[in-house]
């Protein structure tokens, strides 16, 4: 008996084998494992989860009323990085803990390496001696860099660089996703510079040292103060800004959260009006990184009108 | 020929106190020398696992010997120091993933190891008991030397300073136990793993000391960095142990990539990253070498076991003499035996009938020993490793 196969039946099974071997190598992709990320501020876990998406989980160890650059981890918050494929840290001196605890040298990102040789110091740094060493000052360097727009895409870049190298296999995916952050930050870079340049030279005030790459990048007149959102200044802190005002006629005063009633009253009676530009080095109880950039854009435009 | 082999067998069974003596006489003679090579191939075998997993080493220029004794058994030698910067120069290539190790230090004539966590994992150690290093100023022992201290986790290990009268010299430091390393088999049994800065804490470019006093500060000025100044006297207390209490006010001074370590074991990501590694290290000028642990320690070996070549030889003389020795044993038996001989011979046995007799004792007490000799062979071979760390390797 002879068994003829049909042409149709040949292309089907042609189709099914094509289907099979597609499925098996999207599997394959998407079978790898969960790649385990600890991330030290909340702009690098949100670069991380942008470009990983559901292949990586992103853990920030930091709890959420303490601010990142100001945390120091416990032994059991260092077991959880120790565990982790990935360390992302934000360079720029913001991991002061770094030399203290023990972490695989092999698992950490530094994100604003590449950027190195911009680093802001700050000047007047601590100056001691002791011991056979002589004079040594514990210089300090300005670490949110991230909100210098091109810098954190550069920093997004360390992030997804760092990523490929533990999981190759999704380098595709993950470069399709950091070129639309890149999208996103490059449009939050442009909206700032048409905002800045709109009124150049504004004189400005900033409640906290934070906002220096803010300031360089899209050339604000700032000037900063070590004010905390929830306290009121001492009187001798109110005549060095009646002073200052006098020299800086700046109008707005740009913090990090919601400063309290009496401290905007305060200031409005010296012609101080307040807006909130949120660095969010933690993670904000609504929104995204993106979302909260362009509100505190938002809030900034009060003050080149 | 069977009546052959059960007369020789029946006769070998009535004379069993000396045919055991035959039989142990000729096992041993043939066991000796190649239980010998056994546990020379064994105790090589040993030596060179661990420069066989050891890829590559970047250290000082000078012995290649020191170099790989001193990385990879921690050994006393007072092994050149090289800086951190060649550790970054390796890792900046691109070739090679860098493992800086820092070995100069002693605890109770134990090796303090400074390491980076990377080591464990590259030497897969793992711990027993305990946590592995987190914070600064902890350790972990290995197997034999937590056996020596007799401590567990939770305990404090103070390091000894190198010379008592040497006041500015090594910090002392009073260390936490972590954890436990499981039995490697290995030199870092021996040893006390630090985390690499807490080395260097050892070494005094780090430290943590109270606060001075209280720097003037000026608010006058509210837009200019606060201005502060401390100077810190010699009576600054400095502190000895690290405690979550006052980790935070150690530190370190100077450049971290001037820091000093003894090697960096360098793991090539393939074998042409391999070669180019090691061409960047050719060349006089370099202050630093490149060396193939695999290579010294076989050539190390080559000289050292050069001496089981002299064994053989006092061996084959000794064989020689016992054989000659066994040959007389059994010509003077021989002639004891002649009236016996002589018997079988009146009973109607030819002469080849009797010498197939005798070849057929020769036979089965050969056959007997190198049985024996097979037996003590195969354990020799089951406890070779042992013996051999027990008494070859640390």
């Amino acid at each position: 008996m002879e068994i003829t196969v049909s042409p149709k039946f040949l292309s089907f099974c042609f189709a099914a084998l094509l289907l099979s071997i597609s499925s098996a190598w999207g599997g394959a992709v998407t079978d790898s494992p969960s790649l385990k990320i600890v991330a030290t501020n909340y702009p690098l876990a949100y670069f991380a989860e942008r470009i990983g998406g559901n292949r990586v989980s992103v853990n920030l160890p930091v709890p959420p009323d303490e601010d990142p650059a100001f945390w120091k981890p416990n032994a059991k918050a260092v077991g959880v990085m120790q565990k982790a494929e990935l360390v992302l840290l934000n360079g720029a001196d913001y991991e002061k803990w770094l030399p203290r605890v023990s972490l695989s040298k092999f698992k950490l990102a530094d994100t604003s390496s590449s950027f190195k040789k911009d680093f802001i110091r700050i000047e007047n740094a601590v100056t001691h001696s002791h011991g056979p060493g002589g004079m040594h000052s514990h210089e300090g360097i300005a670490f949110t860099t991230w909100l210098d727009f091109d810098q954190a895409a550069k920093q997004a870049e360390a992030v997804a660089q760092a990523m490929i190298r533990k999981r190759p296999e999704l380098q595709t995916v993950m470069l399709d996703n950091l070129n639309t952050l890149k999208v996103d930050l490059s449009a939050l870079d442009s909206q700032a510079q048409a905002l800045a340049s709109s009124k150049p030279g504004v004189p400005l005030l900033g409640s906290h040292p934070v906002y220096q790459y803010l300031a360089r990048r899209y050339g604000l007149n700032l000037k900063s103060v070590h004010w905390e959102p929830n306290e009121m200044p001492s009187e001798e802190e109110w005549a060095g800004l009646r002073k200052l005002l006098e020299t800086h006629p700046a109008q707005w005063m740009i913090w990090e959260a919601q400063p309290s009633s009496a401290v905007i009253a305060k200031l409005t009676a010296l012609g101080v009006g307040t807006l909130v530009f949120n660095p969010s080095a933690n993670r904000p109880e609504t929104g995204d990184f993106i979302e909260v950039m362009k509100t505190n854009l938002g809030q900034l435009k009060a003050a080149f009108h | 020929m069977q009546h052959d082999f059960y007369l020789a067998w029946r006769y070998l069974c009535h004379h069993r106190v000396r045919t055991i003596i035959l039989v142990a006489c000729l096992s041993l003679l043939a066991t000796l020398p190649l239980v010998l090579h056994v546990m020379l191939d064994e105790g090589e075998t040993q030596m060179t696992a661990r420069a066989e997993s050891t890829p590559l080493l970047v250290g000082s220029r000078g012995s290649a010997l020191d170099l790989t004794l001193n990385a990879l058994y921690f050994n006393a030698a007072n092994q050149s120091r090289i800086t951190m910067a060649e550790s970054d120069r390796v890792g900046q290539t691109g070739w090679a993933d860098p493992l800086p190790i820092y070995v100069r230090f002693h605890v109770r004539d134990h090796p303090l190891v400074g390491v980076t966590l990377d080591y464990f994992d590259f030497r897969r150690l793992t711990i027993a008991q305990g946590n592995m290093l987190a914070m600064l100023g902890e350790c972990v022992l290995g197997a034999d030397a937590a056996e020596a201290f007799g401590l567990k986790p939770g305990d404090s290990l103070p390091t000894t300073p190198e010379n008592l009268f040497d006041l500015s010299g090594v910090y002392p430091l009073k260390l936490h136990v972590a954890g436990l390393l499981a039995k490697s088999h290995t030199p870092d049994d021996q040893a006390v793993f630090i985390d690499l800065q807490t080395a260097w804490v050892i070494e005094g470019l780090g430290h943590g000391h109270a606060e001075g006093k209280k720097p003037e500060q000026s608010y006058g000025l509210p837009f200019s960095q606060v201005e502060s100044h401390r100077v810190h006297d010699a009576k600054l207390l400095t502190y000895t142990e690290i405690t979550p209490e006052n980790l935070d006010s150690f530190h370190f001074h100077g450049d971290p990539s001037s820091y000093p370590i003894s090697a960096v074991i360098a793991l090539p990501h393939d074998r042409k990253s391999s070669t180019l590694l090691k061409g960047r290290y050719i060349g006089n000028e370099e202050a630093v070498q490149l060396v193939q642990p695999l290579e010294t320690i076989r050539g190390l070996l080559e000289n050292i076991f050069r001496v089981g070549i002299l064994f053989d030889a006092v061996l084959a003389l000794v064989g020689t003499a016992m054989l000659l020795a066994l040959g007389l044993v059994f010509a003077l038996s021989l002639r004891l035996r002649q009236r016996e001989l002589q018997t079988i011979f009146l009973l109607g046995c030819s002469k080849t009938k009797v010498l197939r007799l005798v070849s057929a004792e020769i036979l089965l007490l050969g056959l007997a020993s190198m049985f024996v000799c097979l037996a003590l062979l195969e354990f020799i071979q089951l406890y070779a490793g042992g013996l051999v760390r027990l008494f070859i390797t640390p």
